[in-house]
């Protein structure tokens, strides 16, 4: 019966370790959405070795001990071959590693098997804890890191490494299981019996805290605690030990660096998202890219979260088989739990019951806290996931438990030993399962509730993978011609900017400096975040674990004005923009000097530093001083009134300059009203108070993004963001605009300078006379020099071009 | 194309993650059917009854169910009319694979012989008891013992 059971579970675990294996191997085909891949074919080898020593020690198991529980062995055996396969998914040498010391762990099983009675461990307890701890001290002298550096807990020799707190840990179990069950039946107070345990559970202890392995110490008093309450079932010590935690907690978060660090990244993530806390952040995010059904095995990015493979592998998992995969790994170590428990409770002796519950607290506690410390339910401690992470010392200890709490199963009474109290291993048990309980519920907290905040972070590098592997929508002149489009196919996607002189307004995307200008604020059109059908978006994650290609976007800009403007302001520094100024669609926005952003890569730090900032965009972004060129709007304003503060304070409200212009783009902030001196203009606001003297003292809403090409709708135009604004009556403007007509011309202008310090500033504005029959425009042109004669010639000249098409 | 067919797998490997637990239940379940199946299997022998009144009156029945309780009191199972017999004198009930005998502190006790009946006794065809001037005679079915187990 038990044999069936067995291996018809061990069938399950066999094909649900294939599929997992061969959807691995298909990865790379699904990413690149192509046939044409390299795939990947090494995990099989993990797979290979795993079916075999299942296999046989499944037959050991069966025929030597017939009456173990059939559920544990399938359990440990399908969450270890789920973690040798996310070893090797992630590397391939440490997979190779890992598959080592699963391969020594099977055969110290299946060799155990062979015992007929594991009495063994009770009478040589004392000599079994002195070597465990010998071992632990060696490392204080001797002691390496595989990884080069961080705390020395491992002994090396050559390319093997032992952690000894790991077996540390099994044998602190089996002696107080030992001892207590020889101790318990005599007479002696309670207190005597335990002096011994307190003194070499705390030497113990001691060690891991020198060593500063505080999480395997956490572990340690959580296992020491909990066996003896299960001996004695005596809530007092509970009590003790729970303050005496308090107090070590609350003393080492003043005293010792690394408790501070980790509660204060507990606590406070999001203060130091790049520093202590990245670890923890990058996790959380990996589980919140997982949401509810999971990217794939191989189609996530578990690889940016920091040490994935063992500390953070249920964040590495949890990416990749989302809350569906993640409740049935908890599921499945709940189930080992719960029958370990059950093995106490029917075991025969005393040693073997508390032996028993001790190996399941110990599975259970390091399983919670370290899932715990993955979803920050709890501060992170390094241990490892049992049979789960990378790690050979844990892994064979792992197993080692595992096999003595079979061998005890096989051995159960129809008769248990007599149970004075059963209260403590009921209430291990319920504490354990709401243990394994919130860890799943807070799973589901990050990876629905919070998924949507976590998966926008700027520090989420998927977005950028994303990119490489989603085509971006394009941007379109008015006339859609191509200004922005991408080079490359699936997996190698690169911004392609063609129309470069437009960079500081159109911006950039780039994975290392990120986005700036109508790239960052159209980006939601642009990735296909908006503007897609729901089912699209939905199918799309669900396929891919990506968003479906971006849509394309069109400007008002016109690329023929454009090049025209471009070409004059060539190694000047200024601005001009031109735009309808009825509509306010923008026609030319400039700002010299430019950039080129397709060689980002080589020039991006130089261009941050530039002198001549480059990147800003100076018509939206630049503020200059207005001097001179107020007086049209003075005179539309006031006539012939002399000039004060006041009325100039006036003028600037009057004709929008305290406001930020409402557009998608980076706009520069609004000035306060209180300081005069201190006025600055920028040349789209002094552009859009000189459409209002071209609309009949209307100021129009600018516009520059004007449609989105939707893949139902086609193109759908955005709707403009501000409104327009009656700054004055329009007889006012249109008189303010007609005394500034230049005779035998079409349009009205006027020019200025301002001074400030040592620099000085040019401007022009102009526009179309108010009775003007076709489209309405304004102008306005800056040069940060001293040039009357460039501002305006560049300025009548694309009047004029604009006015004649 | 290929991320459809990656698709069907993902779900294929859903379905057997949990196919392992929804197995492990089921086997679950049909151990605790089938152990409710065997216990409720169990039978219990009968037991016969024969009480000897002091003035000679004899009554004599036959019981199937797991729990008989004698006394004066007519709403016990098996009542007789004696004045030095208390009210619920003694159980006699069948548990782990026994008929036991139990006295219920009664006013003047129970003998099996010469000895008084302190603690649950293990009861077995012909054995007998006196409550007061009652004496009771017990006859325990014999049973097919592959149904015992």
């Amino acid at each position: 019966m038990n044999k069936i059971t067995q291996s018809r579970l061990l069938q399950i675990t066999a094909v649900f370790l294939f599929l997992q294996s061969l959807i691995i191997t298909l990865s790379p085909a699904a990413r690149a959405r192509t046939w044409d891949v390299e795939y990947r074919f090494l995990q099989w080898i993990a797979l290979g070795v795993w079916g075999l020593l299942v296999a046989r020690a499944h037959y050991d198991i069966t025929r030597k001990l017939p009456d173990a529980d059939p559920y544990l062995f399938p359990a440990a055996a399908l969450i270890s071959g789920w973690g040798l396969l996310t070893i090797w998914r992630l590397d391939t040498n440490f997979g190779v590693r890992q598959t080592g010391s699963f391969f020594i762990s099977m055969v110290v099983l299946i060799a155990g098997t062979r015992l007929l009675t594991i009495d063994f461990l009770r009478r040589y307890k004392y000599i079994l804890l002195t070597c465990g701890m010998f071992l632990v001290t060696l490392t204080l002298i001797f002691g390496t890191n595989p990884s080069g550096s961080g705390p020395r807990l491992w002994l090396g020799y050559r390319d093997l490494y032992l952690q000894p707190s790991e077996p540390l840990k099994f044998l602190l179990v089996v002696f107080l299981a030992a001892y207590l069950a020889d101790k318990l039946p005599s007479r002696l107070r309670t207190i005597h019996i335990l002096y011994p345990t307190i003194i070499l559970s705390g030497i113990v202890i001691l060690l891991l805290i020198i060593q500063r392995d505080l999480g395997t110490a956490s572990i340690f008093t959580a296992l020491y605690t909990i066996i003896i309450y299960l001996a004695t079932g005596r809530k007092r010590i509970l009590l003790a030990a729970f303050f005496l935690m308090a107090f070590v907690g609350v003393a080492g978060y003043y005293f010792v660096g690394i408790v501070q660090a980790r509660v204060d990244s507990w606590l406070n993530p999001w203060n130091d998202p790049s520093g202590s806390s990245y670890q923890i952040i990058q996790s959380l995010i990996a589980i919140a890219n997982g949401g509810i059904v999971g990217r794939g095995p191989g189609l996530g990015d578990p690889g940016f979260i920091p040490v994935a493979l063992s500390d953070f592998i249920f964040a590495a998992i949890a990416e990749e088989t989302g809350l569906f995969g993640t409740f049935g790994l908890l599921a499945i170590i709940g189930l080992i739990i719960t029958r370990g428990l059950r093995v106490a409770l029917r075991a025969s002796d005393l040693f073997r019951r508390i032996l028993a519950a001790g190996i399941t607290a110990y599975f259970g506690v390091q399983t919670i806290l370290i899932v715990g410390g993955n979803l920050r339910l709890l501060p992170l401690t390094g241990v490892t996931l049992p049979f789960v992470s990378y790690g050979g010392s844990s892994l064979l200890t792992s197993f080692i438990a595992l096999f003595v709490l079979i061998h005890i199963s096989n051995h159960l009474d129809i008769d248990p030993a007599p149970l004075p109290k059963p209260q403590p291993y009921l209430a291990l048990g319920a504490f354990l399962s709401l243990g394994l309980f919130a860890c799943a519920l807070t799973n589901g907290w990050w990876s629905v509730v919070r998924g949507a905040d976590l998966l926008t972070r700027s520090d989420n590098q998927r977005r950028m993978i994303e990119e490489q592997f989603v085509s971006r929508g394009l941007i379109l002149d008015s006339t859609n011609s191509i200004i922005n489009d991408n080079h490359g196919k699936i997996g190698s996607f690169s911004r392609n900017y063609k129309y470069v002189d437009l960079a500081p307004v159109t911006g950039y995307t780039d994975p290392i400096y990120g986005q700036a200008g109508l790239e960052a604020t159209l980006d939601d059109y642009l990735r296909g975040i908006k503007g897609n059908p729901t089912s699209t978006l939905w199918w799309s994650n669900l396929l891919y674990g990506m968003n479906p290609e971006g849509l394309n976007v069109r400007l008002s800009i016109d690329l023929y004005l454009q090049n025209r403007t471009d070409e004059m302001l060539v190694g000047k520094r200024g601005a001009v923009v031109l735009l309808n100024a009825k509509t306010g669609e923008i026609l030319v926005m400039a700002s010299h000097p430019t950039f080129n952003p397709n060689h980002f890569d080589e020039s991006g730090t130089k261009l941050i530093t530039d002198p001549n900032k480059p990147l800003i965009n100076r018509a939206t972004l630049g503020q200059y001083p207005a001097g001179s060129i107020m007086q049209p709007f003075i005179d539309a304003l006031y006539g012939d009134e002399s000039v004060n503060d006041n009325v100039l304070i006036n003028v600037f409200k009057t004709f929008g300059f305290y406001q930020a212009p409402q557009i998608q783009l980076p706009v520069a902030p609004a000035l306060s009203q209180d300081d005069i001196d201190t006025m600055r203009v920028s040349p789209l606001q002094m552009a859009l108070a000189s459409a209002a003297l071209s609309n009949h003292g209307v100021i129009p809403a600018p516009r520059i993004a004007m449609a989105v090409n939707t893949p139902v709708e086609g193109w759908v135009s955005l709707p403009e963001l501000g409104k327009p604004i009656e700054a004055i009556q329009a007889q006012a403007g249109d008189d303010a605009a007609s005394s500034y007509l230049v005779e035998n011309q079409t349009y009205w202008r006027h020019s200025g300078q301002a001074q400030e310090g040592e620099s000085s500033f040019t401007w022009f504005i102009g526009g179309t006379p108010p009775n003007f029959q076709a489209t309405p425009l304004a102008i306005v042109v800056l040069l940060e020099e001293n040039n009357l004669r460039l501002a305006q010639r560049i300025g009548e000249e694309l009047l004029v071009d604009a006015m004649h098409p | 194309m290929t991320a459809l067919l990656v698709l069907i797998l993902r779900v294929a490997l859903a379905i057997a993650l949990y196919a392992f637990l929804g197995r492990i239940l089921f086997t679950l379940w049909q151990d605790l059917k089938q152990q409710g199946e065997f216990l409720s299997s169990q039978k219990k022998p009968g037991i016969h009854i024969h009480a000897v009144l002091e003035n000679g009156k004899d009554i004599q029945q036959r019981f199937v169910q797991s729990e008989v309780t004698i006394g004066r009191d007519p709403n016990c199972d098996f009542p007789v009319i004696d004045e030095a017999v208390s009210a619920h004198h003694v159980r006699i009930s069948y548990h782990h694979s026994q008929w036991w005998l139990e006295d219920l502190n009664s006013t003047n006790g129970t003998f099996m012989g010469k000895i008084q009946v302190t603690v649950p006794t293990v009861l077995i065809t012909s054995d007998q008891f006196k409550c007061g001037g009652t004496t009771f005679t017990i006859l325990v079915d014999m049973v097919d013992e592959k149904l015992l187990q």
